[in-house]
């Protein structure tokens, strides 16, 4: 086992940081890639014009989660050292929620608004200001909250563990779901595609 | 069939420059081969760091800051920032951070190349500018909160959680979804 | 079967590779890191030269020069730790250890009551890979002993006198007392509740935080 590189020791704290500007050239850059620097493409996914959000992000779950089944599965990444966020179920349903109307409000997401500024958009940079602004509130009003923040939580939970499901099985299974869902999608776009945002795109 | 300026209105305002401008952007990538690509990038992530990617904490960190360099006393009365004020380091050597300025420079470099970097506003033929970029910072300010109690937003839940099967993250998913739907219809007025 | 293949869109062949590889992953086992080898003849010679001791007068020299460089784990119940323990030991029980997230490179010295459980720990996080792992000799019992009630010579000579007062100084500082003449007596612990904290500014505390700070 030699992955994950970082926690093996095979550099430091600095170099971390060097890696972590160049996996985000990688990650902005096919985000602008996909058009995800315009808040119009962007929200177009929920007015079921333009369900590009939903491909690329499935697409990228899916090569991931393979790509880290695969690489786990012959020995070379050890799996338990690959950080996973502690799941809060109250906290994580409500702030999913909220990041949704955030999202189709001001049409982007912190990613996308960085790359959005990045390309122009002042209305990406308003986001950007707006993420600041909310996360000082938040900072100031998080002793009232923090209960609830830190409400049923059931610690480091996967989706296989939860249900004693076979890890392997629900990786097909998302991989099962993802692709039956880009192909509903093609047709959603064909029903609903016509008006609102320009073809750019793709075959 | 629609012509751009139907649903594209640009500030400083549309003139002819901005159309053939327009004209000469390039289109998009096939959305299934960006995944690819975005989806390489996370693994690469998990394979060289042992954590995926992320964007609302690289915001904590700059909050973090720049409170620390206003109000150092009550910023390091912050709970929810404590993290961040570890130590001598400053709260800007945080792994997100500089993610987040990569982000910024990959977008840059890819809007170049395509030749998509313009000043402008994205918005809805309906709505003014004004309003436009006052719902930009609303919606930023929502998904502030939505990140700090869902730990993550969509590169951090969705994306990182997603490929990695976290119970939690899939939960945090669906609600993205299911309450950007539910209010799609109420604020079509900014979009349509 | 080439034809066929050629007829797809670029889409379609992403999609069959996307379902191939999910299914061929229906079997899949991910590795979590919890089966080991071991070259047990290496580990053999690492027991024999006995460099991965550590006294525990040095430790208290550690723990009074305010060194960072270290972890001091306790492996002993919760319980026990709460009664007393090591200044700037942290409580990892023996079953939590494999998972603990110590840095590869890090000094990690590890004490139980006596020997046993330490040296035990000792082993399981060498053959992680981990390869600063330290036993504190003699365990808390030594530490006792030792530093906390040290025994002082009756009639010193000059070089024992400095390594009285030595052992008077350090033994004071954490709370105990020194031991002269016959007088054995089972003392009660220190009422100094050493403080739960990490070490000081350590990698200890960072990492603790940083796990924080590793979601997005």
């Amino acid at each position: 086992m030699t992955a994950p590189f970082f926690k093996y020791g095979m550099f430091g704290d600095e170099t971390s940081l060097v890696i972590a500007f160049a996996i985000g050239i990688g990650f902005g850059f096919f985000l602008e890639r996909a058009g995800f620097g315009s808040a119009r493409k962007l929200v177009s996914q929920f007015y079921l014009n333009d369900l590009a959000v939903f491909k690329v992000m499935f697409t990228a779950i899916v090569t991931a989660m393979l790509g880290v089944t695969y690489l786990s599965w012959i020995g070379i990444l050890d799996l338990s050292l690959v950080y996973l966020t502690p799941t809060y179920v109250l906290p994580q349903l409500a702030g999913g929620l909220i990041l949704g109307f955030g999202f189709v409000v001001g049409g982007y997401c912190p990613g996308t608004s960085v790359a959005a500024f990045a390309t122009g958009k002042v209305d990406g940079l308003l986001y950007l200001l707006g993420i600041l602004a909310g996360t000082f509130a938040f900072a100031e009003l998080y002793p009232l909250v923090a209960r609830f923040h830190t409400a049923t939580s059931l610690g480091d939970t996967t989706i296989p563990q939860y249900f004693n499901l076979p890890y392997g099985l629900v990786v097909f299974a998302v991989v099962v779901v993802a692709v039956s869902g880009f192909w509903a999608a093609g047709l959603v776009e064909r029903a609903f595609g016509a008006k609102g945002v320009e073809e750019r795109s793709h075959p | 069939m629609e012509t751009r300026s139907d649903t594209l209105e640009r500030w400083p305002s549309a003139g002819e420059e901005s159309a053939v401008a327009a004209k000469a952007a390039a289109p998009y990538m096939n959305p299934y081969l960006a995944g690819v690509g975005l989806g390489l990038v996370l693994l690469a992530a998990f394979v060289i760091m042992g954590r995926g990617l992320g964007a609302s904490g690289g915001f904590n960190a700059i909050v973090a800051f720049l409170m620390n360099e206003v109000a150092p006393e009550h910023a390091k009365t912050r709970e929810w920032l404590a993290g961040y004020f570890v130590g001598d380091a400053s709260p800007l050597k945080e792994w997100l951070f500089f993610e987040i300025v990569g982000v910024f420079t990959g977008a840059l470099i890819s809007g170049l190349l395509a030749r998509r970097v313009h000043v402008e506003v994205e918005k809805g033929p309906r709505v003014s500018v004004g309003v436009r970029l006052a719902m930009a910072f609303g919606g930023g300010v929502l998904m502030a909160i939505g990140a700090a109690l869902a730990r993550g937003c969509t590169s951090g839940q969705a994306l990182t959680g997603g490929a990695l099967l976290n119970l939690g993250s899939w939960g945090a998913m669906l609600m993205i979804f299911a309450g950007a739907y539910a209010l799609a219809y109420f604020v079509r007025w900014e979009w349509r | 079967m080439r034809k066929w293949m050629s007829a797809l869109t670029l889409n379609q062949k992403l999609a069959l590779l996307a379902l191939t590889l999910g299914l061929v992953a229906i079997g899949a086992r991910p590795m979590r890191g919890s089966v080991v080898t071991i070259d047990a003849r290496d580990l053999a010679r690492i027991v024999a030269t006995e460099v991965d001791h550590v006294g525990v007068e040095e430790l208290a020299d550690w723990i009074v020069a305010g060194r960072s460089d270290y972890r001091l784990v306790d492996l002993r119940g919760a319980a026990a730790f709460a009664s007393y323990h090591i200044p700037t030991a942290e409580n990892v029980p023996l079953a939590a250890l494999p998972d603990y997230p110590f840095g590869r490179r890090e000094k990690i010295v590890l004490y139980s009551d006596g020997g046993i459980h330490s040296a035990q720990a000792w082993f399981l996080l060498q053959a992680k890979g981990y390869r600063g792992v330290y036993i504190l000799r003699g365990g808390l019992d030594e530490w006792k002993d030792t530093v906390l009630f040290p025994r002082l010579a009756e009639n010193p000579s000059p070089a024992d006198r400095a390594a009285n007062e030595k052992r008077t100084y350090m033994s004071r500082h954490f709370g105990g007392r020194p031991l002269t003449g016959g007088a054995i007596q089972a003392e009660a612990m220190p009422v100094e509740m050493p403080k739960v904290e990490m070490p000081a500014a350590s990698p200890a505390a960072q990492l603790a935080k940083k796990k924080r700070k590793e979601g997005c």
